[in-house]
């Protein structure tokens, strides 16, 4: 297992695990979500390949309402 | 021209609405539709695992001939904004973005040094930049100069509904401006904006009096009549004022007459 920091909140996770992987876990691999990496954005065509290091700090946004 | 032009887009209306404050998504789209917008604004938010069925991107995608105009709200400075901004557009695939810096939750009044570091730095990185400022000339002529495709003073503080308190100040904006004038914040009824619209504001960005309107999309509505009429008006030309009275009907005394 590793930890990364996800959203603020740490989390374990299997070794080996991609962004996609995480996407999964919380349920957001069906929306537009942007993916930021220790501060990198991570494109679509790239989540499926990267995966994650132990003390990765993890980012998954998506838009809400706002004025 | 009838089209609002910014950058390389046009757009048919005049009125940009916020998607914020909504009692729910589909009062938002209700309001979206009935206000002819073509141009919204979102905000960038953390993904929240509890409403991973809410999906904003996708119920604004439903609306055919809508662009995003994400905002950097939440940012308090210039850094966290450029990066705001960077991960929006990779979300939305606009150019748009609305630079919008405010430290203080108490009165959300814009940090011009910082909303300018921004702007400058998003404006040479190609995004369309629509800073969201005080009503400061001065400013607005920098922002402009540093590339920004619009300046967007404030009317009055974000949700007041103090509506036009800075008309004079954004009247000097106009003046000086080469690029569309946008009020944004604070204004509260439909003569509001129509009256921005006579100054000559290019467009008026209205969320707060739309959104917790008992109807929304009625006031959208109403608000779209209002900037059309407040363009129109402006377009035809509006009398000056005078400082005496100028009769209407031929003065000419005959009535008393005898012959």
């Amino acid at each position: 297992m590793i930890t990364i920091t996800l959203n603020g909140e740490q989390r374990d996770i299997h070794d080996g695990s991609t962004v996609d992987d995480i996407l999964g876990i919380i349920g957001a691999e069906k929306q537009r979500v942007a993916v930021v990496v220790n501060e990198n954005i991570v494109y679509p065509e790239k989540r499926s390949s990267m995966k994650l290091r132990d003390n990765d700090q993890v980012e998954v946004l998506s838009f809400a309402e706002g004025g | 021209m009838n089209e609002l032009q910014i950058g390389s887009y046009t757009f048919s209306s005049r009125l940009i609405l916020g998607t914020g404050k909504f009692g729910s998504v589909q009062a938002m789209l209700d309001a979206i539709r009935a206000s002819g917008t073509e141009l919204v604004t979102v905000a960038l938010r953390r993904f929240n695992p509890e409403e991973a069925g809410r999906d904003l991107f996708a119920a604004l995608s439903t609306i055919e001939g809508l662009t995003l105009m994400p905002n950097t709200s939440g940012a308090s400075n210039a850094r966290e904004a450029v990066k705001a901004a960077h991960i929006s557009r990779e979300l939305s695939g606009s150019p748009f973005i609305k630079v919008e810096i405010h430290p203080n939750p108490q009165h959300l009044m814009p940090d011009p040094i910082e909303t300018y570091e921004a702007s400058r730095t998003l404006a040479s990185e190609g995004f369309l930049v629509m800073p969201y400022i005080s009503a400061d000339p001065v400013l607005a002529k920098r922002l402009e100069d540093a590339g920004c495709a619009s300046v967007m003073p404030l009317g009055s503080a974000i949700g007041s509904g103090q509506g036009l308190a800075t008309a004079e100040m954004t009247r000097i904006i106009i003046r000086e401006s080469s690029i569309p004038v946008i009020v944004d914040a604070g204004l509260r009824s439909p003569s509001e904006a129509c009256a921005a619209m006579e100054m000559g504001c290019e467009a008026v960005l209205v969320n707060s009096a739309i959104a917790v309107a008992e109807n929304p999309a009625e006031m959208a509505a109403a608000f779209a009549d209002a900037v059309k009429a407040g363009y129109k008006a402006r377009a035809a030309g509006i009398m000056p004022k005078s400082g005496s009275a100028v009769a209407t009907s031929p003065l000419t005394s005959f009535l008393g007459k005898t012959s």
